[in-house]
C-alpha cells in the first residue's frame, strides 16, 4: 500500500509524498469528514444515553461518597445505610426473592418449554395462553396477586380447600412468606420470557443428536440430562442472567403488594429518596448495582470455567 | 437399494412435520401431559379471571372470608363509577401522551444510530450490542435518583415531557437493539443498487432503508410505547400526584380499595393485551416481503 515509485507511474509519484504527512496530521479530521453522516446519525442517541444514563449513574456514585451538607468525601452514607434494619431486610428480601423466583422460573419454564417442543393438538392455543402474562403490566401482575395473598385471599382458600392448611396464613409479612408471595407473582409474570428463550434453544438442537443417543440406547432421562441440558446451556445462561438481573431490580410488584412492609432494594432506595435522604439512597443504589455486577461476573466466571474444564 | 425406499415409509411424517400429530393409542404419559397442560393453563389464566371477578363484585363480596371461585352475581358499579371522565380522563390522557411521545422520540433517536450500528463490521457491531445490553445491569433506581434531582432543578418534574425523557432512558437501548436486528437483514445490495442509480446517502436511507426497516421500527415503537405505558418507577419518582394510570393503580392499591384496584388493573391491561396480540401477528409476517425478489 506504501509509495511504489516504480509501479505507481507518473500520476502516483507526485501526490504520494504530500498525501502521507497530510493523512497522519489530519487523519482524525478526515475520518470525521468522511463519516460525518454516520456520526450525525449516531450523535443524538449516544449523547442521550451518555447524559441521561451514564452521567446519572456516576452522579449516584458521587452522591453516595459525599457528605450531605458539606460535600466532603465520606463513607458515612454506607455506614448509615448498612446499619438500618430496613436495609438489611431489603437486602435479604431481594436475594431471597431472586433465588426463589428465578429457580422456580427456570424449572417451570424449562418444563413448559419441553412441553411446547412436542407436537400435539392445541399447541398453538397452549402457547398463546402461556405467553399471556407477558402482555400484562408488571404492576397488574402484582395487583392481581393481592387477591391471592390476602388473609381472605384465594391462595389461603385453595390451600384450605385442598386440606393443606387448617387456618388461613397471613402471607403479607416480612420474611420467607413475604419473599415467597413476591417471588410467586414474579414467577407468573416472568416465566413466559424464560419459556420463549428456552424454547428457541430447544428448537435449535439438531435432531440427529437424539438419533445418535437412541443408537447408544440412552433412555429418556439420560437423553435429557446428557444431551438436552448441555446443548441448552447457552439459552439457560441467557435466560438466567436476564431474569436474575430483573429480579434483583424488582420494584413494581413489591411496591404494589407490600409497599414499605416488605422492602426490597429498589423500593428501599425509593423510600429513602422520598424521605429526602438522597445520599444514603444513592449508597443503597450503588450496593444494588454491585450485587448485580457481582452476580453476573460470578455466574459467568463459574459457569464458563466449569464448561472449559469439561472440555 | 430397497432399504432406502422403505425407510421413508416406516418413519412417517412426525419427525419432519411437527404440526402433524400421528394417530395412536392414548398412553398414560399422554394423559399426564394433557393434565399438566390444562393445569398450567388454568394457573396462568386464574389471576386474570380473579381480577375480572373482583372488578364486577361489591367490596363486601371481594373481602368476604372464603371467597367463591365462581362469579355468582355481577355488578357493574365499579366500572360505571371509574369509567367517567372525571376519574379516568386526566391519567388516561397523560398515560397516552407520555407513551406515544416516548415511542416517537425513541424511534427518532434510536433508529439512525441503529442503522449505523447495523452497518458496522460484525466484530464491532457485536461489541456495541453487548454494550447496549450491558446497560440493563444498571438498576433503574440508581438512574432515577439523580434524574429526579436534576429534573426538579430544571423544572421538568411533574411534567409529561420530563416523564417522556425519563422513559427514554429505559426504552432507547431496547429500541436500538430491536432495530439493529431488523436493519441488519436489509441486504446491502439494495443500498448499493440505489447508489449506482445515482442516489445520495440520505436519499438511499429515506427511499430504501426506511421502508424496509419499517416493520422493525414499528415493533421498536410499540415496545417503547408499552414500556412507557406500564412504568411505575420513573412516574413515582417524578410525580407527586396521581398523574398516570400506573400511579392511580398503585395509590388505590396502597389505600386498599380492592375492587377499584382490580378495575383499574383491567383498564390498564386491555390496550396492552390488544397491542401484544397485534404485535405477534406483525412479527410473524416476514420483514422483507419480496423486496429482494422485486
Amino acid at each position: 500500500m506504501g509509495p511504489q515509485p516504480t509501479a505507481g507511474g507518473v500520476l502516483a509519484t507526485p501526490s504520494a509524498p504530500s498525501a502521507v504527512p497530510a493523512r497522519s496530521r489530519r487523519g482524525f479530521g478526515r475520518w470525521l469528514k468522511r463519516n460525518r453522516l454516520e456520526i450525525a446519525l449516531c450523535a443524538p442517541f449516544a449523547l442521550y444515553v451518555t447524559f441521561f444514563m451514564f452521567v446519572p449513574v456516576l452522579q449516584s456514585i458521587y452522591y453516595s461518597f459525599v457528605h450531605r451538607g458539606t460535600s466532603d468525601f465520606t463513607f458515612d452514607n454506607y455506614r448509615t445505610v448498612v446499619n438500618q434494619s430496613q436495609f438489611s431486610d431489603a437486602f435479604w428480601n431481594t436475594i431471597g426473592i431472586t433465588i426463589m423466583g428465578v429457580s422456580m422460573e427456570m424449572v417451570i419454564g424449562l418444563g413448559i418449554a419441553l412441553m411446547l417442543a412436542r407436537a400435539f393438538r392445541g399447541r398453538g392455543l397452549f402457547r398463546s395462553i402461556v405467553l399471556i402474562p407477558m402482555g400484562v403490566p408488571t404492576l397488574v401482575a402484582g395487583a392481581a396477586m393481592l387477591y391471592f395473598i390476602g388473609f381472605n385471599g384465594y391462595l389461603n382458600k385453595l390451600l384450605l380447600d385442598l386440606g393443606i392448611i387448617d387456618v388461613p396464613v397471613y402471607w403479607q409479612q416480612s420474611g420467607l412468606r413475604g419473599m415467597f408471595v413476591i417471588a410467586l407473582s414474579d414467577l407468573w409474570k416472568a416465566t413466559p420470557l424464560v419459556v420463549l428463550i428456552l424454547l428457541a434453544g430447544l428448537e435449535a438442537i439438531p435432531g440427529d443428536v437424539y438419533e445418535a443417543a437412541d443408537v447408544d440406547g440412552a433412555n429418556g432421562w439420560q437423553k435429557f440430562w446428557n444431551h438436552t441440558i448441555p446443548l441448552l446451556m447457552p439459552a439457560i445462561t441467557m435466560a438466567l442472567i436476564l431474569r436474575a438481573i430483573d429480579a434483583f431490580r424488582i420494584f413494581d410488584i413489591a411496591m404494589v403488594i407490600a409497599g414499605q412492609a416488605i422492602p426490597v432494594m429498589s423500593s428501599f432506595v425509593y423510600f429513602d429518596y422520598q424521605a429526602g435522604r438522597t445520599n444514603t439512597a444513592s449508597a443503597a443504589a450503588v450496593i444494588l448495582l454491585l450485587m448485580i455486577v457481582v452476580f453476573v461476573v460470578a455466574y459467568i466466571f463459574l459457569v464458563e470455567r466449569r464448561s472449559e474444564v469439561e472440555r | 437399494m430397497s432399504s432406502t425406499t422403505i425407510t421413508p415409509a416406516t418413519q412417517p411424517a412426525p419427525a419432519a412435520e411437527p404440526a402433524f400429530v400421528p394417530k395412536r393409542r392414548l398412553r398414560p404419559g399422554d394423559i399426564l401431559f394433557w393434565v399438566l397442560a390444562i393445569v398450567v393453563s388454568i394457573v396462568i389464566l386464574t389471576p386474570i379471571y380473579v381480577l375480572f371477578k373482583v372488578s364486577v363484585s361489591t367490596v363486601a363480596q371481594a373481602t368476604a372470608p372464603s371467597p367463591s371461585w365462581l362469579i355468582r352475581s355481577v355488578t357493574w358499579d365499579n366500572w360505571n363509577r371509574l369509567l367517567t371522565w372525571d376519574v379516568i380522563g386526566s391519567p388516561l390522557t397523560n398515560s397516552l401522551t407520555v407513551a406515544t411521545g416516548t415511542a416517537i422520540l425513541a424511534v427518532l433517536l434510536a433508529a439512525p444510530a441503529a442503522y449505523v450500528i447495523s452497518r458496522l463490521p460484525p466484530r464491532s457491531r457485536y461489541l456495541v450490542i453487548l454494550a447496549v445490553l450491558f446497560t440493563r445491569m444498571f438498576p433503574e433506581v440508581i438512574i432515577a435518583t439523580p434524574i429526579a434531582t436534576n429534573f426538579f432543578r430544571w423544572g421538568l418534574n411533574d411534567t409529561n415531557l420530563g416523564l417522556m425523557m425519563a422513559h427514554l432512558i429505559r426504552t432507547l437501548p431496547l429500541a436500538c437493539w430491536i432495530m439493529i436486528g431488523s436493519f441488519q437483514v436489509i441486504p446491502r445490495d439494495l443500498e448499493e443498487a440505489s447508489f449506482v442509480d445515482g442516489g445520495s446517502k440520505i436519499s438511499t436511507l429515506v427511499r430504501v432503508v426506511l421502508p424496509l426497516g419499517l416493520p422493525g421500527i414499528a415493533v421498536a415503537a410499540i415496545f417503547a410505547w408499552l414500556d412507557s405505558w406500564n412504568d411505575l418507577l420513573y412516574a413515582i419518582y417524578l410525580f407527586l400526584t396521581e398523574r398516570t394510570l400506573p400511579l392511580v393503580t398503585y395509590y388505590y392499591a396502597n389505600r386498599g380499595t380492592v375492587t377499584d384496584v382490580a378495575t383499574f388493573s383491567i383498564i390498564m391491561t386491555i390496550p396492552v393485551i390488544l397491542i401484544t396480540l397485534f404485535l405477534q401477528r406483525w412479527i410473524r409476517s416476514g420483514y422483507l416481503s419480496g423486496a429482494v425478489k422485486g
